[in-house]
């Protein structure tokens, strides 16, 4: 990331703008099941495609960016901690695997994103409230995170080809 | 590195949520407690504030010197020399008259189920002295014939008083009580506004606690060890009177030293608990003793005669019954959560 | 590159293991009746709901308003919170304790389990 253009910074604005919007629309829709933490996590698409086209550092600022401002628009104080923690978990975890990955693989990213992502809600749960116990949610939450990481992997795969395609046109 | 702004300005924030969570009240001011061996038990007394070593040796002062008077078995106390009287009216220390005169009304408004003169039926039990037996029913009645508080002859003005041939008095059920208004005045006096004192499980709290709440006085599970739940208290006596407190077993019979002056036996009103709420640490005490005697249905109507007080028992069936004073002061735990409760109301 | 399928099995392999900790997690939790009400981490109240005739309700403040919580033979929920998101009121009755009910927000656990966890109240003196 030396020296941003004027291209880079607006696609990151943009980007940051669709993933948020999607964060805020995502959150007027009742979750699915009633155990928290658990849902689709659609902006995770707009994390995905960053991570694959843009790279580490444009990625990180726009999730930052998204967390923080969703967080204001939808949620509460306390949401902010879990989505940090469980984003910049799932971060560490996409970040590498970049380098691994083929173009057909992009959505294991996702899933794998989408593991540690909830480890990283598990933890704050369980330093939050003070109860180990609530762990016992993990084997559910993984469940629906490796399920909800599968969509929006698949997902973040098809946009990023139907991109590639665009640019070698 | 392109991207330190965004990151000090989430360092920050986060730091501000960390911060927020961490944040903790603490309490100023310290207590002081001394432990004092008086009437039998151990009293714990612990005054808050600057005066509170001050207070605490007064207060003791005081209670030995309550003791001295009140005390059964020591020769020249008032109760002793009352008891040895002969006949003859025996003049007594303010301190014993005015707890005599609220033992005696007691006696009177409960209809004996509090009696000051049951104490010849208590040895005989063993209760006073450790070496329990059940005694056989011919003595018991012959020992009640001389148990009647009506025929205890007191001159409130003159300060005497004189018993029948035979009668003894002992003021056990309310000489704690009594001091424990003494040590709140000791407190008082010394300029002490926030303190309790556990007089061998009798509560009595002095305003507030330091940091303005009221006082939490857990009331002792009569069934084994915990509680029943928590009373709030401020500037009040929590006294409670329960058979778990001293009894013996024998042939697979528990008999524990609340006796009924009726029978002479200990009594079983269905309450195996009973606690008094109230500003008077000598009422509490007295009725205290009282509200296990009469049981749920005597309690009540004795409440909504007399009042001034607050009540809460507990019945062999596992209930809780409290007057309505105490519903929004009282907080049930453990297994108690789930008992019934019914609330007295006037 | 790793074959993709190296990571459908990895994947799958998370899963699965996932799924049968959530089976032993039911079957664990099967029988318990004590429901241990923990905020912050501490147990502030402890109900034996075999023990309940009646419906017991009462409400436990937090930072994010107040949760009432409701009884009753064999099971326990949260009725009603002040929150906005409304998770551990849709969780809905629990009688086993497979998984706790949860508010996040007001950092508050309803447990079912076999012991009461013994609830250290604060208390100031002992009558009795």
């Amino acid at each position: 990331m030396k020296g941003m253009t004027t291209r880079q910074l607006s696609l990151m604005a943009l980007l940051t703008a669709i993933a948020l919007a999607i964060h805020v629309a995502e959150a007027q829709i009742p979750a699915p099941v009633p155990i928290p933490g658990v849902k689709l996590g659609l902006a995770n698409i707009i994390t995905v495609y960053a991570v694959f086209t843009l790279g580490a550092g444009p990625a990180c600022m726009i999730l930052a960016a998204r967390i923080l401002l969703g967080s204001l628009f939808a949620g509460q104080a306390i949401s902010l901690l879990y989505s940090l923690a469980g984003g910049l978990l799932c971060l560490l975890a996409m970040l590498p695997l970049r380098k691994v990955l083929t173009r057909k693989q992009i959505w294991v990213s996702s899933v794998i994103g989408a593991i540690f992502h909830n480890v990283g809600q598990i933890l704050v749960a369980i330093v939050v409230t003070g109860t180990p116990a609530i762990a016992s949610y993990f084997p559910v939450l993984l469940l629906s995170g490796i399920a909800a990481g599968l969509f929006t992997g698949f997902a973040a795969q098809a946009l990023i080809a139907r991109m590639d395609k665009r640019k070698k046109q | 590195m392109k991207h330190s702004k965004p990151a000090r300005v989430l360092a920050v924030l986060l730091a501000c949520v960390l911060l927020c969570a961490c944040e903790k009240q603490e309490a100023s001011v310290e207590g002081v407690t001394s432990s004092v061996f008086a009437m039998d038990t151990i009293m714990d007394l612990t005054p808050y504030g600057a005066a509170a070593e001050e207070a605490n040796t007064a207060a003791e002062a005081r209670i030995l010197e309550l003791e001295s008077l009140f005390s059964v078995t020591q020769e020249g106390s008032d109760v002793y020399r009352a008891n040895h009287g002969d006949g003859v009216p025996v003049t007594v220390s303010e301190d014993t008259a005015a707890l005599l005169e609220t033992a005696l009304r007691v006696c009177a408004q409960t209809d004996g189920a509090l009696d000051i003169s049951i104490y010849p039926v208590l040895r005989t039990w063993g209760f006073t002295t450790g070496s329990y037996q059940v005694p056989d029913e011919a003595e018991i009645q012959s020992l009640l014939e001389r148990v009647n508080y009506r025929d205890i002859a007191f001159d409130a003005d003159a300060r005497t008083v004189s018993l029948p041939d035979g009668m003894e008095i002992d003021l056990g059920s309310v000489a704690k009580g009594y001091t424990g208004d003494q040590v709140m005045q000791v407190f008082r006096d010394t300029g002490v506004t926030s303190g309790m004192i556990n007089l061998g499980g009798n509560v009595q709290v002095l305003g507030t606690k330091p940091d303005g709440s009221a006082w939490r006085v857990a009331v002792q599970d009569p069934r084994g060890d915990g509680y029943v739940g928590v009373i709030e208290a401020v500037d009040q006596a929590v006294i409670t009177s329960g058979g778990y407190q001293r009894y013996f077993e024998q042939d697979g019979e528990i008999y524990w030293h609340i006796l009924d002056p009726a029978t002479g036996a200990p009594a079983h009103s269905g309450v195996i608990s009973a606690t008094a709420v109230g500003d008077s640490g000598t009422m509490c005490d007295a009725l205290s003793t009282a509200l296990f005697v009469m049981g749920a249905d005597r309690a009540e109507d004795y409440w909504r005669t007399y009042g001034g007080f607050d009540y809460l028992l507990v019945t062999e069936d596992g209930k809780i019954i409290l007057t309505e004073g105490l519903a929004d002061r009282f907080e049930p735990l453990g297994t108690w959560e789930s008992s019934s409760v019914t609330v007295v109301k006037k | 590159m790793k074959k993709t399928s190296f990571w459908v099995i990895l994947i799958a392999a998370v899963a699965l293991l996932a799924g049968v900790a959530a089976v032993w997690l039911q079957i664990r939790g099967a029988g318990a009746t004590i429901a241990n009400i923990y905020q912050d981490g501490v147990c502030i109240r402890s109900i034996d709901l075999s023990s309940l005739t009646e419906t017991v309700t009462f409400t436990v403040e937090g930072p994010a308003g107040t949760n009432t919580i409701e009884a009753e033979h064999g099971r326990i929920r949260v009725s009603h919170a002040e929150c906005p998101d409304q998770v551990c009121v849709e969780m809905g009755w629990r009688s086993d304790g497979a998984s706790p009910i949860v508010c996040l927000p007001n950092k508050l656990v309803i447990r079912l389990e076999n012991t009461a966890a013994s609830a250290t109240p604060e208390i100031d003196g002992v009558t009795g």
